[in-house]
């Protein structure tokens, strides 16, 4: 299984393009999370592998932002604990530990590159 | 009785000279300002003013106006310097031949947002060489006009660290109205209020640990950048009377470890300075102990709108370090996570680092020459000339709601003769916009329902956007109106190209 991270404008909510993907490639799609507002929207879905490329060509051609999962480095030497990379994981893969230091869960990371342009030292790469 | 409670917390139980005697004799009793916390939870302040003589404080943060002084020495034939780079980054040539400040902000023009000044000096205080290229004109006394050369930091005869501005007592919580991503000197900050940021390290910080700043000031010898180093007044926009006191400090970068002074990008922002900091407060008297008791949920801060691209900014909230450091706070109704700039981790590390050199009598303290100002105001700057903001070109605006029919919306138009209609919901939040153009083309082809016809994606303003922002929107997207919004999607009227165009030919 693969992960893909979706993301849909403000106007592509009103679509219903989930649905027409299904049905173009008759892939199987686990929705794992969905936060959809009328100001736009993410979802966190499950593919099978074979799948995967197929799936995020489709729904690129309808305007959506996909992400495919690959996994963070961390560097570190170059990582200062701020923590400036915590507040735009959607997925809750960045946290504290008790005594400040800055935890990495590559596990849970879905490669949405949201941390990459805030780290100050630049010390997460994909 | 209040008068008499303050003869006692302030009766003095000892001085700085009896605490630098028992640092000599490795007899100091030395807490972190957080251990203090909890010792004075645990026994009160009058018996954690008996027992303890120093707090350590800390703070890890990035501090913009912050860099470093050098001397290069002078070549043969000698040069006075006009314009010099290192590793193309430009310094600034403040004073004789030799001599150059690296600002922390100044950026590599081919590395912009990734390598600047701050990156220079944490080169340099690794050890690592740098690329120096100088010119000038030639003078009689200075024939050279060009010098290009390699150099670490033991070829500098000095090479401080010279911040104008270090160590906010307390600093704002950024988050942002606006429906697009921004990138503030305040990090990274997602539309709608999506996430928030804030710096400083609250109860840790050295100037909340001693806010009349009784034994801070001119002279009070610190921890700098891993090395020592001492303050030298307060620092620019220096605001005591809002809780918002700075530092001004100096120290010897030769001596400084790149753990504790790392260079920084904030992208699409600038290049800065990350300054590890911690000032010694040492307990003279009970009002101390009480003071650097200080905890987390007693320090506030605003909740400000970085989307508004003004000087006063909107508050949203007060919100504690407490709920800050938590990692989610609430932000018009939402929860939201927020992030810290400064490492906390660092800042623990920079008290606890502090403590033990005074443990091992390598760091004696100093009483100030001069106190920190108490009273001084920041007054902002004297302008001979206003912007005109949106706010003065608003007009009413012309309203639908998404039920009404083409025909309805077309006679509108016509009645009350303008060329954009804004549709919003029953509470006025914007839904979408339609224009004259619009309306045509729906007759033309013969559709009824106006949801058909709507632009859903508006390119929207705000009353306090500067004319010239809205007026590139309106070139960018190639349209001739702005629906001007406020921090809730509300629609409070609409600014048109033709008032714009109005306003600049006057």
């Amino acid at each position: 299984m693969a992960r893909i991270l979706l993301k849909f404008s403000e106007k592509q909510v009103y679509e219903p393009i989930t649905s027409e993907v299904v049905i173009e490639t008759k892939a199987p799609i686990n929705i794992l999370s969905a936060n959809i507002t009328p100001r736009g929207g993410e979802i966190l879905a499950e593919v099978n592998a074979e799948d995967v490329d197929k799936v995020a060509a489709t729904f690129r051609r309808r305007g959506v932002a996909v992400a495919v999962q690959r996994k963070i480095e961390v560097d570190r030497d170059r990582c200062i604990d701020c923590g400036a990379c915590y507040s735009l994981c959607p997925v809750d893969a960045i946290s504290f530990e008790r005594d400040r230091t800055v935890a990495f869960d590559v596990e849970k990371c879905v490669a949405c590159e949201l941390c990459v342009d805030t780290c100050p030292t630049r010390a997460i790469h994909l | 009785m209040q008068l008499r409670r303050w003869r006692l917390t302030s009766q003095t139980l000892r001085t700085i000279e009896e605490i630098n005697e028992k640092i000599k004799k490795g007899d100091a009793v030395v807490l972190t300002a957080s251990e203090m916390k909890e010792l004075v939870k645990a026994k009160g302040t009058q018996v954690a003013a008996k027992e303890v003589d120093v707090v350590t404080t800390g703070t890890f943060g990035a501090m913009c106006s912050s860099g470093a002084i050098i001397n290069i020495g002078h070549a043969d034939p000698p040069i006075k310097i006009d314009k010099a780079w290192i590793n193309d980054v430009e310094a600034c040539h403040p004073g004789a031949a030799v001599d150059l400040y690296i600002g922390a902000t100044i950026m590599d023009p081919k590395r912009p947002f990734e390598y600047g000044g701050g990156h220079v000096i944490e080169d340099l205080i690794r050890g690592r060489e740098v690329e120096l290229r100088a010119t000038s004109y030639g003078t009689d006394c200075y024939p050279r006009t060009q010098l290009e050369t390699r150099i670490a930091k033991d070829d500098l005869n000095q090479f401080y660290l010279i911040d104008f501005r270090n160590g906010y007592q307390r600093y704002d919580c950024a988050t942002n109205s606006r429906d697009e991503t921004i990138y503030t000197y305040m990090g990274k900050l997602l539309p709608n209020y999506g996430n928030a940021t804030f710096s400083g390290a609250g109860s840790l910080n050295p100037l909340c640990n001693d806010p009349d700043y009784e034994t801070i000031g001119i002279g009070t010898r610190i921890f700098l950048g891993g090395g020592q180093g001492y303050i030298i007044g307060e620092g620019t926009q220096h605001e005591p009377t809002t809780g918002f006191g700075t530092l001004m400090v100096r120290g010897d970068c030769k001596k400084m470890s790149a753990e504790f002074i790392r260079g920084a990008a904030f992208t699409k922002y600038g290049t800065t300075l990350y300054v590890g900091i911690g000032v010694p407060i040492p307990i003279l008297n009970e009002g101390l102990a009480k003071k650097t008791a200080i905890a987390d949920d007693e320090i506030f801060t605003d909740v400000v709108d970085y989307g508004t691209p003004r000087r006063d900014r909107p508050k949203l909230r007060k919100a504690s370090y407490e709920e800050l450091k938590s990692g989610r706070i609430e932000v018009n109704g939402r929860t939201v996570k927020v992030s810290p700039l400064s490492s906390l981790r660092t800042a623990e590390k920079i008290a606890s680092s502090l403590k033990k050199w005074i443990e091992e009598s390598t760091f004696y303290l100093t009483s100030p020459v001069e106190r920190l100002p108490r009273d001084t105001t920041v007054r902002p700057a004297r302008q001979t000339s206003e912007i005109p903001f949106v706010e003065s070109l608003t007009r009413p605006v012309v309203t639908c709601t998404e039920d009404e029919t083409v025909e309805a919306v077309a006679r509108r138009i016509i009645e009350r003769s303008v060329n954009h209609i804004v549709v919003v919901d029953d509470s006025g939040l914007l839904r979408g916009i339609v224009t004259s153009w619009d309306i045509t083309r729906a007759v033309a082809n013969g559709v009824k329902g106006l949801r058909e016809i709507i632009t859903r994606r508006v390119v929207t303003t705000s009353p306090s956007e500067p004319v010239e922002v809205a007026a590139r929107k309106l070139s960018q997207h190639n349209i001739s109106a702005l629906p001007v919004l406020d921090g809730k999607g509300k629609v409070l009227g609409i600014i048109t190209a033709e008032d714009i165009s109005k306003l600049i030919g006057r």
